[in-house]
């Protein structure tokens, strides 16, 4: 395999767009292809992911960036995998650029559903889930990761306080990052007073309904030798899935495919998980950050919530974990997510992180999961 | 639990057979594993030895949220519980629970089973709970 960089990344401001999805892709397109100090010609394949274009009547959104980016005739393809939709196009341009088949690859995803109301986004997001046999039976996302919440209570005490600690580091970091949609701190008063959504769930352990875009310009070293920015070495990109329905795996504590996808990122990638110097998981949920920690294999079953409550995965904490405010605070624009992770690795290890800056990252780890953990990416980054 | 053999093995039969108050179908593989989830291949064992089964209906719940927000199906049952249940025969089913407000009742481990209904989905009810309203509050 040939050494793979991220070289160059872009991100909107999360919330409310004023553009359409297939505006702010070919925006945050271009943004990442500019930073990567490339041309649109530069580029050899595309990988758009947009989940809910079919909520802005438009699907084959790939061949609409590449005109609009004066690049027509470089093929395209529409890569979904519910949330994980973006870091699975991150993976399939890894593939590409690695094994030979492309020397330079655009990786961009976007959401727009803020034109929709609570019940329809809800309904939305639900399709990620299995219709027949959970959405069918009164699921909405919340309510799939509360089963997981009340499970993991009844196993390990996981107290309202602990989640609650994951919303307030969240939200003091997203309160320094420009591109998050919730740019205000949260107290803990304020935490335990929001309304139950799907209990133990309340409306801050919830990620919002988000607009955005994101893109990332994936090349061979051997190509681009000498990148304007510092670039992300690609030293493990893994895609695993596990049995869709959550209630059908053999535990209900934990996302199988995320211990399989560190499993395997970390042998990939020859280091320990005591090498990481920072962290983006998938925190749709609070809960899902606990969950992420303790399945990667950061804190063993039962333990992250107590170490997040004492401040180990704040931003000047042990172990920083989501510096740009997570999906929980950042936003969650489902198809852009994944590379807006990436793009916030990018931006700490050039040192234009801001206020949420961590101290010179050597070693960064990305998590991204598709729905309740039918699939997920684990990609790790290092220095070149 | 009954056996059959693997012929109305399809969603739309799992579905009509629900919807019809007939019986909750299942399979069960070779390796054991019971599911009332559709597929052609056991998801565990990679065995195509599936036996479609009548599931009893009777379990215990595994993991339950109360939902305040519903999907848009539900749109007129909010609140109430969305719940995994652990089946008598193994193997786990979800479902919900009509007129639940709090978590009030619901423990894990409590008894419940099926009750047929017109409206949506698998419905559950609590053993020894006379009345849904009963978990209100």
């Amino acid at each position: 395999m040939r050494e793979t960089w991220v070289v160059g990344a872009a991100s909107n401001r999360f919330g409310k767009m004023r553009e359409s999805g297939r505006e702010a892709a070919t925006q945050v397109a271009l943004a990442a292809i500019d930073s990567a100090g490339l041309r649109p010609t530069d580029i050899e394949t595309t990988f758009v992911s947009n989940c809910f274009g079919i909520a802005e009547r438009q699907a084959h959104l790939g061949p609409l960036i590449n005109t609009a980016l004066g690049i027509p005739e470089v093929p395209s393809c529409t890569i979904e995998s519910a949330c994980s939709s973006s870091s699975a196009g991150l993976h399939e341009a890894f593939v590409h650029v690695a094994g030979g088949f492309a020397d330079a690859a655009l990786v961009v995803g976007a959401e727009k559903l803020s034109h929709l109301d609570t019940l329809h986004a809800t309904s939305y997001f639900a399709m990620g889930a299995d219709y027949a046999f959970e959405t069918r039976n009164g699921a909405t996302f919340p309510g799939l990761y509360a089963t997981l919440a009340t499970a993991h209570r009844a196993k390990y005490g996981t107290r309202a306080e602990e989640l609650g600690a994951v919303a307030i580091k969240n939200h003091a970091n997203a309160a320094r990052n420009p591109h998050a949609h919730f740019q205000k701190e949260i107290t803990m008063e304020s935490y335990l007073s929001s309304p139950v959504i799907a209990s133990p769930l309340r409306l801050y352990d919830c990620c919002p309904f988000s607009d955005g875009a994101a893109a990332l310009v994936v090349v061979a070293r051997e190509r681009f030798s000498s990148p304007p920015n510092e670039p992300l070495v690609i030293n493990a990109s893994v895609r695993t899935g596990s049995i869709a329905d959550m209630h059908d795996r053999t535990t209900l504590t934990g996302l199988p495919a995320t211990r399989l996808a560190a499993e395997r990122a970390f042998r990939a990638a020859g280091i320990e998980r005591s090498s990481v110097d920072l962290l983006e998981v998938h925190d749709c949920f609070t809960i899902a950050e606990l969950l992420a920690l303790e399945d990667l294999g950061f804190y063993p079953p039962g333990t992250a919530g107590r170490a997040t409550a004492e401040g180990e995965t704040q931003r000047e904490g042990r172990l920083p974990v989501n510096p740009s405010g997570g999906l929980k605070a950042k936003g969650h624009p489902v198809s852009a997510t994944g590379a807006s992770q990436v793009a916030e690795i990018f931006e700490q290890f050039n040192g234009r992180a801001g206020g949420r800056q961590v101290p010179h990252p050597e070693v960064a780890l990305a998590h991204n999961v598709g729905a309740t953990g039918g699939s997920c990416s684990v990609h790790i980054f290092g220095r070149r | 639990m009954a056996e059959e053999p693997s012929e109305p093995h399809s969603i739309g039969a799992y579905r009509k057979a629900y919807e019809d108050g007939d019986s909750l179908l299942g399979f069960r593989s070779g390796c054991g594993f019971v599911t009332a989830t559709w597929g052609l291949v056991c998801p565990r064992c990679g065995q195509r030895d599936l036996h479609v089964v009548r599931l009893s209906g009777r379990g215990t719940l595994a993991a339950f949220t109360v939902q305040t927000v519903p999907s848009d199906e539900f749109l007129n049952d909010a609140p109430y519980a969305y719940v995994v249940v652990e089946l008598e025969e193994g193997g786990r089913i979800t479902g919900w629970i009509e007129g639940t407000a709090s978590e009030g009742a619901l423990s894990i481990g409590a008894a419940v089973r099926w009750k047929p209904t017109y409206k949506p989905g698998v419905q559950f009810q609590l053993v020894g709970v006379a009345s849904s309203d009963a978990l209100g509050g």
